[in-house]
């Protein structure tokens, strides 16, 4: 794994050497990264994973203040670092050449390397420098390719999400330090701080102020209410594969905060902090799914609908670590799942949206109407995206939601109907958004548009193959997730 | 595990390979898309005629494997859904014959067959699925395809509104359901009876039901029941979950008769059925609910249907009242033990016969008056379409019960099984069952013959009824093979009840308990050949009375659904969410422009933001070695 790491920053670094044909290098380089960590997740995944990380390794830097790089894998983050490399490939395919400016191919290649590091760093220096790493790249595609008020809209991202990490880095140097207090050693590992036996020695604010600096950075990440603001401005201002990375690869970033870094010391956060989190959860799927109603754009209402089904995974963490038995791990795993799944729906979507826009010139529902008439193919992936986005069985989003939602009643009891009239909003804006847009009187405004052409059909196809398989075939990630759940629970 | 018995796998495959097929290659030759798409159809019902005659030698089939961690996937086969699976691959069979005529001029009609196709695997599928999870991914499959094909002529607004309205009320149905499958699984655990089986299994639940109950308790597992019950009064759409139905007309004709007649709808109460014993094991008040919503509804939909004039509507309230019938027997439980469920079950079979029937000839005619629905402008067509109204008269007479026809046998057994529920009971409640179960035999009556004779009666009231033509005998050969069945399936009665359930006993009445039905059938015959056997009703207007008002609004539920809780309550809701929304994400954006000097620091961030980043990142560090600095020294 890690020659594929030290590969996709070779191979990110040599993209500003290619000149002119940079998006051709961008999609065989991002094409390769995919097929080698599939390769990978094959060979070290396929059988014979029984929880916790594999494929350590360690390489020391300064190990007299701690300062180690260290990777490993778990079965989480490995489908999350599959996950990313499908959503950053699809970014690539899905834009046309000479569209967008070298640059972007280089900045999404980046991007892709904050990400893998993310997933990959076992230390907490190293996963806090690739966290930032992600953020810049993500700013500049923003900033240079953005819409409407990209300057203020990209600074907004950057220094909302920012504020996040210093709070995030915060929180490491607190763990870092009482950890040098207790044995007189100086480490950032992960494998060290992140045990229930010595976080529960911090005292009792700074052990609070520490888990408050990680949940903020995560909880900003994800998003979750009222730490929100940046998400539905960014998604806008956003060129479309710029959403597609933001809606399918960096919303991972706060998931696996959760579920990949936090999750080991759950027994020290203690129900507190638990009740909180399926609070925001739930606050988060109804606000957003209320807010996403009444959305003009559909770039906008997808922003919303997207935090919205983060709402679930935030909920899913917190009500899986209350409870105990069967209902536990299947409430974590289809959290996990959950993260993944969403990822994929929302990259098909946006991408859908990104092929719309680009034949129709709109993405609002008032000035598209009836082009199902002439685009059938464009507006059937697009009722696909939408039907999985609002949880229908048989595709990828079902599955991670259904298991959230019949294992959290042993946690909320009753307040299940909050989220039940969540999901019946949401189920509500999707269809009306596609009647709107998709059926009806064709609005000849719009004149002839095209539909999608023989290669993009075989994109969105791809995509949506993988969210039907996903949602048949669950157990391809669900049994690794259960793992590596039932490996700390 | 047993080996897989491929069969019963193939009753929901063969159609799922028909909906493949019959797109691709109907892609190419349309005309061919109708004849796959029946092939497929006709595949499964031969799988599922094996099955009948494997389970009979054989026993119940269960085979399953773990879906995703412990839910599992599998089929289970057994009387229930032999009856089940048998009535759907037959009915849908004659009906895919009947839209090869239907939809011959249609340009899009290899999607058609293709959706009707994959919507006949969904129900199917339902049918023979093993776990309640299986179940409801096929339970919102065949949703899906109902939403698609009430939308299929997506050009109307009229089609895409009733989708849509489809779609939610059914959502709201099917999610409550999704919650009583939450607080089964929850309640279940630490059961330890569980084993090795899945907690949502439901050959697990139904042979354990007994013990669950205790296990659980009562009420818990009641309110799972209710719960259940809402999911299916969502598809099957009962009160207050109906309004979808009538507007979800604007479907093709065919496809009305195929999913919101015999089949989709029918997915609730056999819902009911399958889960039974969860139902006669918990609190009373779970079955109570169950015969109380049924026969309300057999009530409340006929008087409504009073009030329509639209053809297709008015068999679509006549729908609705009968699924409330099928409820009711199998609520009637309580008494009759399993053996409401065989009632109910040969009401649901004999209804989708006749009602398909009565779908398909309304279609035959709406194809000859060129999609007019309105009955007030038909008239006088018995003489100009003698075969359609013959067979739309074949099934009017099973749908009131007619004695001979099947509906006589299938539904007077359950007004007279709910007066044997009334004797057993004593209580004022426990009377209103039969008291809306009778009542409603008249107003079926009054509301069916009012469209038949102002249908095939008089004169023709405009001038597309005047040229109105039979279509050829071919098309009409599926009606005359269900017309048979519309008459003759009540000699099946007996073995029927007895094949499932072996212990059945038949309700016995007094005399004039008995004819109280036919009675009320025979009155109603008489209103309704005085009032529209003539042109009496030409000259009657009630429009002033405020009784007319309220059935002519459908007791304003629609408009309390659309007009009050969406439009009222809903949107406003959501508007003020998102000025909420606005005005936090301005407030956040003021306050990142005053701390930040916003102006100032654009400038720099032009120069360059990599630079500027380090700024931060170094003020961050910093931070935290002062930090670091406070807590050491502390």
């Amino acid at each position: 794994m890690l020659i594929i790491f030290l590969l996709t920053i070779l191979g990110a670094a040599f993209s500003f050497a290619v000149k002119g044909r940079r998006r051709e290098y961008a999609v065989y380089a991002s094409g390769l990264f995919l097929a080698l960590t599939l390769i990978y997740s094959l060979i070290r995944f396929h059988s014979g994973y029984t929880g916790g990380i594999i494929s350590q390794e360690t390489f020391n830097l300064a190990s007299s203040i701690g300062i180690v790089f260290s990777t490993g894998v778990s079965g989480f983050s490995d489908t999350l670092i599959i996950l990313s490399a499908i959503v950053i490939f699809l970014s690539v395919i899905i834009t046309e050449n000479g569209k967008y400016g070298e640059s972007l191919y280089s900045y999404i290649l980046i991007t892709e390397v904050g990400l893998f590091g993310v997933l990959l760093s076992r230390d907490f220096l190293f996963f806090y420098i690739f966290w930032e790493v992600v953020l810049i790249p993500v700013y500049f595609i923003v900033a240079q390719y953005g819409g409407r008020n990209k300057d203020s809209v990209s600074l907004k991202f950057f220094v909302y999400t920012h504020i996040g990490s210093v709070f995030l880095l915060l929180a490491i140097f607190t763990v870092y330090t009482f950890h040098y207090e207790a044995t007189g050693v100086f480490t950032f590992e992960m494998s060290q701080l992140m045990v229930n036996t010595y976080i529960s020695k911090i005292p009792a604010f700074w052990m609070y102020f520490a888990l408050f600096g990680f949940l903020l950075a995560f909880l900003v990440k994800m998003p979750s209410f009222p730490v929100h603001s940046w998400l539905p401005d960014t998604y806008d201002a956003a060129p479309y594969p710029g959403t597609v990375i933001l809606a399918g690869g960096l919303s991972i970033m706060g998931g696996y905060g959760l579920f990949g870094i936090l999750m080991p010391i759950y027994r020290s956060m203690g129900t507190g902090i638990m009740d909180l989190l399926m609070a925001l959860g739930i606050i988060s799927l109804i606000y957003f799914s209320l807010s996403a109603m009444m959305q003009q754009s559909l770039k906008r209402m997808m922003a919303f609908a997207s935090a919205a089904a983060m709402g679930f995974v935030t909920l899913s963490f917190g009500a899986g670590l209350v409870e105990s038995g069967y209902q536990a791990s299947l409430e974590l795993a289809g959290g996990m799942f959950q993260i993944v799944a969403h990822g994929l729906i929302m990259a098909l979507i946006f991408s859908t949206l990104y092929y719309i826009h680009r034949s129709t010139g709109h993405d609002a529902t008032h000035s598209l109407g009836g082009i199902f008439r002439e685009a059938p193919i464009l507006s059937s992936f697009l009722l696909a995206g939408l039907l999985a986005s609002l949880g229908l069985p048989g595709l990828a989003g079902f599955i991670g939601e259904f298991s959230i939602v019949v294992g959290v009643f042993g946690a909320i009891g009753w307040f299940i109907m909050a989220v039940i009239f969540a999901m019946i909003i949401t189920a509500s804006y999707h269809i009306w958004a596609a009647q709107k847009s998709l059926y009806g009187p064709y609005n000849e405004r719009l004149g002839a548009i095209r539909d999608a052409d023989g290669p993009t059909t075989a994109k969105l196809m791809g995509m949506l193959i993988v969210i039907f398989v996903l949602g048949v075939v669950p157990n391809l990630i669900y049994g690794l997730l259960l793992t590596y759940a039932g490996g700390i629970i | 595990m047993v080996s897989m018995y491929w069969p019963g796998w193939f009753i929901f495959i063969s159609p799922l390979l028909g909906f493949a097929f019959t797109y691709v290659v109907g892609r190419y030759h349309r005309n061919l898309s109708g004849l796959i798409a029946s092939l497929a159809v006709l595949g499964s019902l031969i799988a599922s005629l094996l099955a009948f005659f494997y389970v009979q030698s054989n026993g119940t089939v269960y085979n399953s494997f773990v879906w995703f961690y412990n839910i599992h996937a599998g089929i289970y086969i057994d009387h229930l859904t032999l009856v089940m699976a048998l009535m759907v691959s037959f009915v849908s069979l004659m009906i895919h014959l009947f839209a090869i005529y239907y939809m011959k001029e249609d340009p899009n009609k290899h999607v058609y067959f293709a959706e009707t196709s994959l919507f006949t695997a969904g129900m199917l599928g339902l049918v023979v699925s093993s776990n309640l999870v299986l179940f409801f991914l096929f339970w919102e499959l065949v949703g899906l395809c109902s939403y698609l094909l009430i939308g299929f002529w997506f050009f109307k607004p009229n089609a895409s509104a009733a989708a849509k309205k489809a779609f939610i009320v059914t959502r709201v149905g099917d999610l409550l359901f999704l919650v009583g499958m939450a607080i089964l699984y929850s309640s279940l655990q630490g059961y330890t009876g569980l084993g090795s089986n899945s907690p949502l299994s439901i050959p697990f639940l139904i042979q354990n039901a007994q013990a669950i109950a205790s296990y659980v308790g009562p009420s818990v597992l009641g309110t799972v029941a209710v719960l259940f019950l809402a999911g299916a009064a969502g598809k099957s759409s009962q009160f207050p979950l109906h309004v979808w139905i009538p507007d979800a007309m604007e479907g093709p004709t065919t496809v009305s008769a195929l999913i919101h007649a015999a089949t989709m709808v029918t997915a609730g109460v056999y819902l009911v059925a399958r889960v039974f014993n969860i139902f006669y094991y918990s609190a009373p008040f779970a079955l109570y609910s169950v015969v109380i919503l049924g026969s309300f509804t057999a009530l409340f939909a006929g008087i409504v249907g009073l009030f329509v004039n639209d053809i297709k509507r008015i068999l679509a309230y006549s729908t609705i009242s009968q699924i409330g019938y099928m409820l009711a027997a199998i609520g009637l439980g309580g008494v009759f033990g399993y053996g409401g469920v065989s009632f109910g079950m040969f009401h649901l079979v004999s209804h989708a016969v006749f009602k398909a029937l009565l779908f398909m000839s309304a279609g035959a005619i709406l194809i000859a008056l060129m999609d007019l629905r309105d009955t007030r402008y038909m008239g006088g067509l018995w003489k100009r379409m003698p075969m359609t109204v013959t067979l739309l008269f074949i099934g009017s007479l099973a749908l009131i019960a007619f004695p001979g026809t099947s509906g006589y046998f299938s539904k007077d057994t359950i007004i007279s099984a709910s007066w044997v529920y009334y004797q057993h009971y004593g209580t004022v409640q426990s009377l209103f069952p039969w008291l809306f179960l009778a009542t409603g035999a008249l107003l079926t009556t009054l509301y069916t013959f009012r469209m038949f004779f102002r249908t095939a009666l008089g004169k023709p009231r405009s001038h597309l009824a005047e040229h109105a033509k039979d279509p050829s005998i071919l098309p009409l050969i599926p009606l005359f093979i269900l017309a048979i069945g519309a008459l003759g399936l009540g000699v099946l009665q007996g073995s029927f009840y007895g094949f499932i359930d072996p212990s059945y006993t038949m309700p016995s009445v007094p005399l004039y308990i008995d004819i109280v039905p036919m009675v009320l059938m025979a009155i109603g015959l008489v209103i309704t050949f005085v009032l529209y056997g003539t042109s009496i009703w030409q000259r009657m207007d009630f429009s002033k009375n405020w009784l007319y008002k309220l059935g002519k609004n459908k007791f304003y539920l629609d408009y309390l659904f659309t007009n009050i809780i969406a439009e009222r309550v809903i949107v406003p809701l959501s508007a003020s969410f998102t000025l909420f929304e606005n005005s936090y994400n301005r407030a956040v954006d003021n306050v990142g422009t005053s701390t930040l000097k916003l102006g100032d620091f654009f400038r720099r961030i032009q120069n360059g933001v990599v630079e500027n980043y380090f700024i931060v990142l170094i003020i961050g560090v910093s931070l935290i070695f002062i930090a670091v600095k406070i807590l050491g020294l502390m």
